[in-house]
C-alpha cells in the first residue's frame, strides 16, 4: 500500500520538487542573508498570495475537460477592492468577523458564476473565465481607480510569518475535501468524463462545485494579497492570473485533469517565487523574468509529459 | 435485493422512416440484441438506458404498477437501471486510478459514514464482490491499467453491481475477454437473472445469446427483424435474419 502510494507522490511532485531543491540551493548560495532561516517567515509572506492563488487555481483544472479559471488573479483584486474600499473605508467595517465570510463569499458567488457559464450554458471554461476576468479588472478599477490605503491593522498582521495561517486552513480544507465521497468523483470527471457518466456519476455538478470551491479559495487568496500591500491596489490582482497556472503546471497538475494535488500546485508556486528571487539576485530586467517564466512553463509541461510516457511504458511493460 | 421491474419499448422509432417496435422486458429473463454492426442493435440498448432520445415512441419504467417514462439517462440510473458500456477503454475505466476507486466510483456515498469516506468500508464491499464474481487482482491499490482485460471488465461489472440494479444493459460485456472468464460471467448473469433481476446482453457472438439468452431480438437497418427463443434459435436462423433472409 505505502509504496504505491509512495510512488504515486513521487511521480506527481517529481519535477517540480526536485527544481524546488535546487532553487533553494541556489538562493542560499547566492543570498543567504535573504534566505537565512530566521527570514523564512517574511519570505512565506512575500510568497503567500502567489501559493494562494495556485492552490485556488487547481480545482478546477482537476475537474478536466478543459477546466480552468483565469479569472482568480482578478477576483483577489476584486476581493481586496471591496474588502478596502468598500468595507473598510467607506463602510468603517474593520471586524475580521465581517470581512473574512465577505471575501469567501464573494468568491463562492463569483465562483458560481463561472460553473454556471461554464457547467450549464456550457461555453468553454476559458472563454467564459476571460469574460469574468475582464469584467471583474473593469469593476475593481471603478470601485478603486488609483492605490489606495491603508489596511485594518489585523489584516497587515497576516503580511508575515503569520501568512502561513491562511495557507493552512486551505490545505486543512483539502484535507477535509478529500476525505469526502465528493473528491473520487471530481477525480473521477478530471480522469475521464464520460466513463463517469456512464458511470452514474452527476459530472455537472460535481464540476459546478469544483468551480465554487476554486472562488472559495481564490478569496483567501484575496484575503492574504491585502495582508501583503496593505492596501488596495487595482493593478496586482491580474498579475497573478498566468503565474498561478504556470505554478500549477509546474508542479505536476495535469492541465487535462484528474492528475494531482494542492501540494504539487503549492511546491510549483515556491518554485516562481524561488526563481524571481535568483534572477532578481543576478539583477535581471522584469522583462527578462517573463521571458524565462514562458521558458520553464514550457518545459515543465514537457518535462511532465516525457515523465508520464516513460510511466505508462512501466507500467504496461 | 432486486425488485421487479419491467421496462416497455412504445412504438420506438430507432431511425427516421423505420418500423415502430413494441417489446417488453420482463425481470428474471436475459434477452439478447443482435445483428450485424451498426444496424440499430447498439441504438436500442442505449435508447432503453436513456443514453439517446429515440426518433419516436418512449420507453417506460414499470415498478409495482407506477410507470415511468426513461427520459434521460439520469433518470434511468435513478430508477434501478443499469449500462454497461461497450468501449472498456474509452468510456469504462479510469486509467489513472486504482482497482478499488474504479470499483467504488458509481457508489461513494456508501462509503461514507457520517460523510466521511471510510476505506475500510470500501475495501470490504469490494472483497464480497472480489470473490463473488472472482476477480483476479493482487493489490485492489494497483492501476486498473495493470489488470488483464476480464478483470477489468469484471471490476467494471462490480461497479454496476454495487449500485444494485433491479435491470442490467450489457453492451457486449465479454468483448475481449477470455473463455474461463466468460463462463464465470455467463453464471454470474444466470444467478442475477434468477434473483429476479431483468438482464439486455446485446452481444458481437451468436454462441454466447444461445447459451446464454432466454430470448433474442435481431436488428436489421435499425429494425427489429426478428423475434426469436427457444428451439427457434439457432445459430442458422440467427444469422439469417441478420442478413435481411427467410430462415
Amino acid at each position: 500500500m505505502n509504496t504505491i502510494r509512495l510512488a504515486n507522490i513521487r511521480r506527481s511532485l517529481g519535477f517540480g520538487a526536485l527544481l524546488l531543491v535546487v532553487l533553494l540551493a541556489v538562493n542560499l548560495y547566492l543570498n543567504p542573508a535573504r534566505f537565512h532561516p530566521a527570514a523564512w517567515g517574511t519570505l512565506i509572506g512575500l510568497a503567500a498570495p502567489l501559493i494562494g492563488a495556485a492552490l485556488a487555481s487547481t480545482p478546477v483544472i482537476l475537474s478536466g475537460r478543459g477546466g480552468i479559471d483565469i479569472s482568480v488573479g482578478p477576483l483577489m483584486g476584486f476581493v481586496n477592492a471591496i474588502i478596502i474600499q468598500t468595507l473598510f473605508l467607506k463602510g468603517g467595517v474593520e471586524s475580521p468577523f465581517v470581512i473574512v465570510p465577505v471575501a469567501l463569499l464573494v468568491g463562492a458567488g463569483i465562483g458560481a458564476i463561472n460553473g454556471f457559464l461554464t457547467t450549464i450554458v456550457r461555453i468553454q471554461p476559458i472563454v467564459a473565465t476571460l469574460g469574468t476576468y475582464l469584467v471583474l479588472t473593469g469593476i475593481t478599477l471603478t470601485i478603486v481607480p488609483a492605490p489606495i490605503g491603508p489596511a485594518p491593522q489585523w489584516i497587515k498582521a497576516f503580511a508575515g510569518p503569520l501568512s502561513i495561517i491562511p495557507l493552512a486552513v486551505i490545505f486543512l480544507a483539502w484535507w477535509l475535501i478529500r476525505r469526502l465521497p465528493y473528491y473520487d468523483l471530481l477525480m473521477a470527471i478530471g480522469s475521464d468524463d464520460r466513463a463517469a457518466y456512464t458511470a452514474g456519476v452527476d459530472v455537472t455538478r460535481v464540476r459546478f462545485a469544483a468551480y465554487v470551491i476554486t472562488g472559495v479559495f481564490a478569496g483567501m487568496a484575496g484575503l492574504m494579497l491585502t495582508a501583503l500591500i496593505g492596501s488596495a491596489d487595482p493593478n496586482i490582482g491580474q498579475t497573478y492570473t498566468l503565474i498561478s497556472i504556470a505554478a500549477v503546471a509546474l508542479g505536476g497538475v495535469s492541465l487535462a485533469g484528474g492528475r494531482g494535488g494542492l501540494i504539487g500546485a503549492a511546491i510549483g508556486a515556491i518554485d516562481i517565487f524561488l526563481l524571481q528571487s535568483v534572477l532578481t539576485a543576478f539583477n535581471v530586467s522584469t522583462y527578462v523574468l517573463q521571458v524565462a517564466y514562458g521558458a520553464i512553463l514550457v518545459a515543465a509541461v514537457v518535462l511532465t509529459a516525457v515523465q508520464e510516457r516513460a510511466n505508462r511504458r512501466e507500467r504496461n511493460a | 435485493m432486486v425488485s421487479a421491474i419491467t421496462l416497455h419499448a412504445r412504438n420506438l422509432v430507432l431511425r427516421p422512416g423505420g418500423q415502430p417496435l413494441n417489446q417488453t422486458i420482463r425481470p428474471g429473463e436475459i434477452v439478447g440484441l443482435a445483428g450485424l454492426d451498426g444496424h440499430g442493435q447498439e441504438r436500442f440498448l442505449e435508447v432503453l438506458a436513456g443514453l439517446h432520445t429515440p426518433h419516436a415512441g418512449e420507453v417506460r419504467l414499470e415498478r409495482g404498477g407506477q410507470q415511468t417514462v426513461i427520459t434521460s439517462f439520469r433518470r434511468a440510473v435513478d430508477n434501478g437501471i443499469t449500462y454497461l458500456p461497450r468501449d472498456r477503454r474509452a468510456t469504462g475505466i479510469f486509467p489513472t486510478q486504482s482497482v478499488l476507486d474504479n470499483f467504488a466510483i458509481s457508489t461513494v456515498g456508501k462509503d461514507a459514514r457520517f460523510g466521511i469516506l471510510s476505506f475500510r468500508n470500501r475495501r470490504k464491499r469490494y472483497e464480497g464482490f472480489r470473490e463473488r464474481l472472482s476477480i483476479n487482482a493482487p493489490r485492489p491499490d494497483a492501476p486498473i491499467t495493470t489488470l488483464s482485460g476480464g478483470n477489468q471488465q469484471k471490476v467494471l461489472l462490480a461497479r454496476a453491481l454495487a449500485l444494485e440494479p433491479d435491470m442490467l444493459l450489457l453492451n457486449d460485456p465479454t468483448r475481449g475477454v477470455d473463455v474461463a472468464t466468460r463462463h464465470v460471467l455467463y453464471d454470474v448473469f444466470r444467478g442475477l437473472a434468477r434473483e429476479g433481476m431483468g438482464l439486455v446482453v446485446l452481444s458481437s457472438e451468436i454462441e454466447e445469446i444461445l447459451v446464454l439468452c432466454n430470448r433474442v431480438l435481431v436488428f436489421r437497418d435499425f429494425e427489429l427483424a426478428a423475434e426469436m427463443s427457444g428451439d427457434a434459435m439457432t445459430t442458422e436462423t440467427v444469422i439469417a435474419a441478420m442478413f435481411g433472409r427467410a430462415a
